[in-house]
């Protein structure tokens, strides 16, 4: 579940001046064509960088993203909310391996990453700092969130580098089941009982503001950004991602009679945009970096499993083994 | 004190609250190895390749493999070969035939005793590499001499794998029944849930209240 | 066929995958590795899953719908064993709680295969594949770990020697169990414990760890009649906290 926002800085490595013209010029033909790119092309440094930073962030949330909603996993009512819930979970799991191993094949290793994202050197989507304060919380991360996370996701599996289009076509295909199983219980929470209707409408009202940033805030259009768009790495602005989404899912809210926690929020009928309150970006960047309400937690749990799982790895590490990096 | 959390399993992590200095960094090898993983979709289908795994050996391998890449979806085999194992040409364009563009040193003498080989081709960049078939040989570029013979011809082929049949982990004909019950796990497929009729009934019902 | 020893049978065996399962599912996100995370996550499911299928053979005989079965119990009515309900400790305890269960298990379910019994010999036969994995992936850890490093080697065998007496437990008779092995339900727990030692030590001969001699051990029985220990009962309540908010309302 990922859903871009703050990925694309400027870099060291802006300068695209310094590569080889003959190659540059081979490598944007061959994205031109529709081709993919494939790890051991050659590739301008940028490019790298900026996708090594893209696919890892990504599967950052992907693993932090578990815990949410993990938080109700042993709680889920019923044996079909218990199993899909655990089954929703693992996918994201799974979604981070198949992602660490995407970015992996661009030269930065699965350990490198992970010190990274426990260290705090490297981000994930702001959203999975908030936490998920009742099951209803639960519902509206695996219905909203994922729901936007696939407007993202269906833009980047278009992107040009082969590996991470690969990763996600089959990441794409899991969270079908998610925004089914998430929309799913969001219906019966809305359609049954007042206490249940009442849990789900507290749930989007904390959930909203959340939702509203994860695209990231508007884009600044840079010569940066164009490259990147003419490269294949970007796909779809982050507000384009944020119109469409809003555009399949208010309402589909609304059908249900929920009511989303902003008063401005409309369709205009005569741009066919949706206006709405600006985010409060502040808090994002505040959140970010670092202050958010479970930040310290995502990261200590991250960083417990990884080390009272340590003695697992040292007992099983072949001394011969070197670092070879995956295939594609 | 030790963090209390909303989450029931992380309160019993006993985690320590407050400022915690920074994690060493990873020594360089610390997730293992990689293997990567070929699933069969169905009998008399091609092995294709889904993805790696880190694993300390390819039995391990195996097991990892197959939830992370069979847990879903009809599977009935499943490959696993060391990543250090495959030897890779270069890629070429998607109207190319990388067989055509190398010039591959087919050794001269062969005095060992030749063995097979394994061949997965990649028909379209972006797309994932499928068994092409199996030859004899006695080295890498030898195997690829003769898979160039045997399935080099036809079409674009954009980039060939080869890996000694001896190096690939293959499930076995008794181990299929691990698969049999995936297509019945309906609780993890988008289609077990279906919520139209609670939607049209609930409209139904609130037909004056909701109107926006 | 007595119903009632029938009963008896399938909570047992729907009441140890439940919350074995569920304790399992609690490693979601926390494994040692990724790729193991899932696999754990995947087995969880798989158990929790035979559970279902378990209680709604139960609710063909007239007990309540699973979860009612499975959300609205008290501890004292569930039949598993003590050995699932203990705390996940750390990995080493889970791997060798799982190898324990598992090669039991698997027992169980070849055998139940065979049943004159034919709704509980239909299930086992369709899961039996399932199970058969979770038994490869049990082995093979403990066959890798057990001959690692000194580290790994006593961690499991500590563990191994604190599961053990709960594990014995597992084989706790059930009072209809002269009559299950005489109507060729299944052979009886004797003969699941007999074959299960067989195959346990097969494995932890391949490896650096010993297995105490089991003679010298008091099983922890009493689970099989609703005695548990201390963990049960916040489990449960744990895991209905949600349903119970209102149990009769659609989740």
């Amino acid at each position: 579940m990922y859903g871009g926002g703050n990925v694309f800085e400027a870099t060291k490595f802006d300068d695209v001046q310094v590569e080889d013209p003959v190659k540059l010029e081979e490598f944007e033909a061959r994205i031109a064509r529709g081709e993919k790119i494939e790890p051991t092309d050659w590739m301008p440094e940028l490019y790298r960088k900026q996708l090594i930073r893209m696919i890892e962030q990504h599967a950052h949330s992907e693993i932090i993203g578990a815990l949410p909603e993990g938080t109700w996993i042993t709680r889920a009512p019923g044996f079909r909310r218990k199993m899909a819930q655990m089954a929703k979970v693992q996918d994201e799991v799974g979604h981070a391996q198949l992602l660490y191993s995407a970015a992996e094949t661009l030269g930065k290793s699965r350990e490198q990453m992970l010190t990274d994202l426990i260290n705090g050197k490297s981000k994930y989507s702001n959203v999975f700092n908030y936490p998920a304060f009742t099951w209803a919380d639960s519902n509206i991360i695996s219905w909203l969130i994922d729901a936007g996370a696939i407007v993202n996701q269906m833009a980047n599996a278009k992107g040009s580098y082969g590996p991470y289009s690969r990763a996600l076509e089959r990441i794409c295909a899991e969270e079908a089941f998610h925004l089914k199983y998430g929309h799913d219980a969001v219906v019966h929470m809305a359609t049954g009982t007042p206490k249940q209707r009442e849990m789900i409408q507290a749930a989007l009202n904390r959930w909203w503001p959340p939702i509203m940033t994860f695209f990231g805030p508007s884009d600044k259009m840079s010569t940066h950004t164009e490259t990147l768009m003419r490269w294949k790495v970007k796909m779809a602005s982050n507000d384009e991602c944020r119109q469409q989404f809003l555009d399949m899912y208010v309402p589909k809210i609304w059908e249900l009679g929920l009511t989303v926690p902003d008063p401005k929020l409309k369709k205009n009928m005569e741009t066919g945009q949706w206006e709405y309150t600006e985010p409060d970006w502040d808090e994002f960047k505040r959140v970010i970096n670092g202050d958010g309400p479970c930040n310290a937690e995502r990261l200590a749990v991250r960083r417990t499993a990884e080390e009272r799982g340590a003695w697992v790895r040292r007992a099983l590490l072949n001394p011969k083994a070197k670092y070879v990096k995956p295939l594609a | 004190m030790s963090l209390k959390s909303l989450d029931p399993r992380v309160t019993r992590l006993n985690l320590p609250e407050g400022e915690v200095p920074a994690m060493e960094p990873k020594p360089e090898l610390d997730q293992f190895e990689t293997y990567e993983a070929f699933h069969q979709k169905k009998e008399g289908t091609a092995h294709t390749y889904v993805g790696p795994v880190h694993a300390p050996n390819e039995d391990v391998a195996f097991l990892f493999a197959k939830e992370q890449y069979s847990r879903r979806f009809p599977c009935v085999g499943l490959w696993i070969a060391r990543t250090e194992n495959i030897q890779v040409t270069p890629y070429v364009g998607d109207q190319e035939n990388v067989y055509e563009t190398i010039t591959i040193d087919e050794p001269t003498e062969r005095n060992e005793q030749a063995e097979p080989y394994e061949i997965f081709h990649l028909k379209k960049r972006g797309k994932a590499h499928a068994h092409a078939g199996r030859v004899m040989a006695t080295s890498y570029p030898e195997a690829l001499a003769e898979a160039k013979k045997a399935f080099g011809e036809k079409g674009p082929i954009v980039n060939v794998w080869v890996v000694k049949s001896k190096d690939v982990l293959q499930s076995a004909e008794e181990d299929k029944d691990m698969w049999t019950t995936i297509p019945e796990k309906k609780y993890r497929e988008a289609i077990a849930y279906k919520v139209m009729d609670k939607i049209t009934k609930y409209k139904e019902e609130n037909k004056t209240t909701t109107a926006q | 066929m007595n119903e009632l020893a029938i009963k008896d049978l399938l909570y047992k065996l729907a009441d140890d995958q439940l919350i074995l399962g569920h304790r399992n599912s609690e490693w979601t996100g926390f494994g040692p590795i990724l790729e193991e995370d899932i696999a754990f996550s995947s087995m969880a499911q798989d158990k929790i899953g035979h559970s279902l299928a378990f209680y709604t053979l139960l609710q063909e005989l007239g007990e309540a719908d699973p979860d009612t079965v499975a959300f609205t119990r008290n501890a004292n009515q569930f039949h598993n064993s003590q050995l699932v309900e203990l705390p996940n400790g750390e990995y080493d305890f889970s791997l060798i709680r799982h190898f324990l269960y598992d090669n039991a298990e698997i027992i169980r379910f070849e055998m139940l295969s065979q049943s004159s019994y034919e709704p509980i010999a239909k299930v086992a036969t369709k899961l039996k594949g399932e199970v058969k994995y979770h038994v490869l992936h049990a082995n093979t850890w403990i066959k890798n770990l057990g001959s690692s490093t000194e580290e790994a080697i006593l961690r499991l065998q500590s563990s191994l020697n604190e599961a053990l007496p709960y594990a014995l437990g597992m084989f706790e008779k059930s009072k209809y169990e002269q009559e299950l092995v005489d109507t060729g339900v299944y052979a009886g727990e004797e003969a699941v414990k007999a074959e299960w030692l067989k195959r346990i030590s097969a494995v932890i001969e391949k490896t650096d760890l010993k297995l105490p001699d089991l003679a010298t051990i008091e099983p922890k029985f009493g689970g099989r009649y609703g005695e548990h220990t201390e963990h049960l009962q916040p489990l449960l309540d744990e895991m209905a906290e949600v349903f119970k908010i209102d149990p009769t309302a659609e989740w």
